[in-house]
């Protein structure tokens, strides 16, 4: 566990900074960072089930997916349309809606997607936390694959056709800015990420997180002292649901066009790359995920440009050294290396080690 | 210590993204257009297609001396990047193509759904962009000022096929309302919108719909819609679902020896089907935007006869025939060079009005944008697959050969 100290004091503050200044020192790559506080957010949150309580869910970018759906279907009902007509493939209506109804729909959108998700990983948890291991995997991964197909022939969400989605109207947020529209997406999904930094951070240090982790370490063993596991995981997933549902609404207006297979449920690209940026950083640490995002996301923008036709080998490989040769990842290999940097006190004594565990 | 130095590698990781900024849309004497376009994934077929319209186009139009704006020649170039088929990786492309190489003008990518997920970035910076491969209306309906497509729109693909039907009823005696028509559609934006255009002209004539089938994206079987076809007996089987899914129809039709009297798909050249399916593909209906056999012709190209050929002499692989996809792209092309010469200026919105003015005639039929513009010059015809080859046989104004229908039964 990491301590609040000097250092991480000043880490915080550099990517504080970084984010906050980046947008307007890289504006020509105001949506690639906008895409890496997403990355982040799904990093995080994933490591919350894999790392912190050892469920490694296939199926979290089933909640972005959802969102990005919740979120549409608000914004559409907001801005006074019927869905069923505004989604339908031969209506192609024309769409003209003012800006109040807009930004209401939108806010509106993302919280009602942040609240449905947390519903919706309720439902799921009681179906699915019975299973364990490999099975659990298996299953969350059958659950992203079949919204995606479900969605699809769903057509009152437009089905197979998608939805696009109401344009951004002028404002005068950022003045003068050449990209109001990116901006003020850059800054929702900032402020998302970082909320969700916080919140986990919080909650790693409460017994709320050892409880976690002592599911991760012996689910049986926790239950036996008197956790009440199912409604630690369950309240564990929903929490991770929540931001995730928010980042697909986010996403979704940032993309403009919303369909099923592609861009709401991204199972082999999102899906899988919230794993990989877990792993490469180092699962079950508070900044490991973090660190395997921006990697990951850094490495994955320059090979799409400079390696063009390349790009999937180049994240395979990663993906496969990280796997055999590093499975502690990042994080976790520079606090075997140096415990003492990360505040933990390597003590001889074996009885007072085992002091901080069990509480 | 250890943890400051990580976020300055962080910081300098995320400072090393931004080498180069936005280079000019005119290096030199060279115009600079952008493309995200699906080289890899589910429409590479079609992607690869496009390119080499685009790239045939520009190489023509630079062989020529290129175009003239102010008294000064300047080359085409085009800068593609991947999209992996998939709308979210074509949005962020866009962006990165206007934003960090300061790219101007656009050419689309492939594929309606692609389209769609572009078309709000290019309107968002004041791009134009000339796309040849998104013919969904409802790109039409969103009050883009900068999107210019010279296809026609998708519920016009088919529509003609069961104008056909209906008429091939009516001449044997029958109630066009007592045909029974068998859908089979991916489910994709492009093939849902051809759907809707077909249900809207069946229902026209009272026709019944007795199948109607969702079929997966990057199809590779449809048994169980062909054995409800077997079961139901349809007059008429309306079949899209781009390259792959003509292919896979093609295939399965003939493996299962399906006896319908009217088969129409979309794709059917692209997929190349008269190569691969010879015996199957035999009487098939195929909408298209253009046939080599049009009698269409431009000082760039020649006829859409003369098209045709120099494809096939400058790429390889097209022995069986140029898919409209490239001849669409290449227009596009020509779209492009034809405005910048009539703006003469490289003004973004200069150049804007000047595509919004357009009227030309090309090799790939006339070109005159709508105000929502989509190309309004322009049919769609219907070829019929006669003896391995593709002769237009609807609409009347166009049809050089008669329909035979029945089709000759698969594998007979």
């Amino acid at each position: 566990m990491i301590a609040t100290n000097t250092n991480e004091r000043l880490l915080q503050i550099a990517v504080l900074a970084f984010g906050l200044i980046a947008p307007f020192l890289f504006p020509a790559y105001i949506q690639q960072i906008a895409l890496l506080w997403i990355m982040i957010l799904f990093a995080l949150t994933w490591d919350t089930m894999g790392g912190q309580m050892g469920y490694n869910s296939l199926g979290n970018i089933f909640f972005f997916g959802a969102g990005m759906y919740i979120c549409a279907v608000v914004q559409i009902i907001v801005g006074g349309y019927d869905v069923g007509e505004y989604t339908a493939a031969f209506g192609a209506i024309k769409v003209d809606i003012t800006d109040t109804q807009y930004f209401t729909g939108l806010f509106i959108g993302l919280a009602a997607a942040a609240v449905g998700c947390v519903f919706l990983s309720i439902i799921l948890g009681f179906f699915f936390f019975g299973l364990r291991g490999p099975y659990f995997a298996i299953g969350t991964l059958g659950i992203a694959l079949a919204a995606g197909e479900l969605i699809g022939a769903w057509r009152w969400v437009g089905g197979g056709s998608g939805i696009s989605l109401p344009l951004y109207p002028g404002s005068d947020i950022f003045p003068g800015s050449a990209d109001e529209e990116g901006l003020f997406f850059y800054f929702l999904c900032m402020a998302s990420a970082v909320a969700t930094f916080l919140f986990f951070r919080w909650l790693y240090k409460t017994r709320f997180g050892l409880a976690l982790n002592a599911i991760r370490d012996d689910e049986e063993k926790a239950e036996g002292m008197g956790i009440h596991t199912m409604r630690y995981k369950t309240v564990a997933w929903a929490c991770s649901s929540f931001f995730l549902g928010i980042s697909g609404g986010l996403h979704g207006n940032i993309v403009h066009f919303i369909e099923p297979l592609e861009v709401a449920f991204p199972t082999i690209t999102f899906g899988i790359f919230m794993v990989a940026m877990s792993l490469l950083g180092g699962k079950g640490t508070l900044w490991g995920p973090i660190l395997g995002a921006v990697l990951f996301h850094v490495i994955k923008e320059v090979t799409w440009t400079h390696l063009l036709g390349w790009q999937w080998v180049a994240l395979g490989l990663i993906i496969i050294v990280n796997v055999v040769y590093f499975q502690q990842g990042i994080v976790g290999w520079l606090m075997e290396r140096f415990p003492e940097r990360f505040g933990i006190r390597v003590e001889t004594d074996a009885t007072a080690q085992g002091k901080g565990g069990a509480d | 210590m250890l943890l400051r130095k990580l976020g300055f590698s962080v910081a300098a990781a995320a400072l090393s993204m931004s080498v180069t900024t936005a280079q000019a849309k005119v290096e030199g004497d060279t115009i600079i257009l952008g493309s995200a376009i699906s080289l890899t994934g589910k429409y590479s077929t079609n992607g690869i297609h496009t390119q080499n319209g685009y790239e045939l186009a520009a190489k023509l139009i630079n062989d020529g001396g290129g175009v003239t704006v102010d008294g000064k020649k300047y080359k085409i170039k085009i800068e593609y990047y991947d999209d992996e088929s998939t709308p979210a990786r074509g949005a962020q492309l866009a962006e990165r193509l206007i934003q960090q190489d300061g790219v101007e003008y656009m050419l689309g990518p492939y594929s309606s759904g692609l389209t769609k997920a572009i078309a709000p970035v290019t309107e968002k910076y004041g791009v134009p962009m000339v796309e040849a491969e998104g013919a969904s209306r409802s790109l039409f309906t969103q009050g883009y000022r900068y999107l210019f497509a010279v296809l026609s729109t998708s519920e016009q693909y088919l529509a003609s096929a069961i104008d056909l039907a209906a008429e091939q009823a009516k001449s044997t005696g029958k109630d066009p309302a007592e045909l029974k028509v068998a859908l089979a559609f991916e489910n994709d934006p492009f093939s849902q919108d051809v759907r809707a255009g077909v249900m809207e002209d069946a229902a026209k004539h009272g026709m019944q719909i007795v199948i109607d089938e969702n079929l997966p994206r990057d199809l590779s079987d449809m048994t169980p819609t062909l054995i409800k076809v077997k079961a139901l007996k349809p007059d008429l089987l309306i079949i899209s679902g781009h390259s792959k899914g003509a292919a896979t129809a093609a295939r399965q039709i003939g493996e299962m020896a399906i006896e319908v009297p009217m088969i129409a798909l979309t794709h059917c050249d692209a997929a190349k089907v008269t190569e691969k399916f010879p015996e199957a593909s035999e009487g098939f209906l195929c909408a298209t935007q253009w046939s080599p056999t049009l009698t269409y012709s431009d000082d760039l190209f020649g006829s859409a006869a003369d098209f045709e050929k120099l494809f096939k002499e400058t790429y390889e692989g097209y022995d069986a025939g140029v898919p409209y996809q490239s001849a669409q792209a290449a227009a596009a092309v020509m779209v492009f060079a034809d405005a910048f010469e009539r703006a003469n200026s490289f003004d973004k919105d200069k150049v804007r009005d000047a595509l919004s003015a357009t009227d030309m005639m090309t090799f790939y039929g006339g070109i005159k944008f709508a105000e929502a513009g989509n190309n309004i010059a322009k049919p769609m015809v219907l070829w019929q697959i006669q003896d391995n080859q593709y002769q237009v046989v609807a609409p009347p104004k166009w049809a050089s050969h008669k329909l035979v229908w029945p089709r000759q039964a698969a594998g007979n």
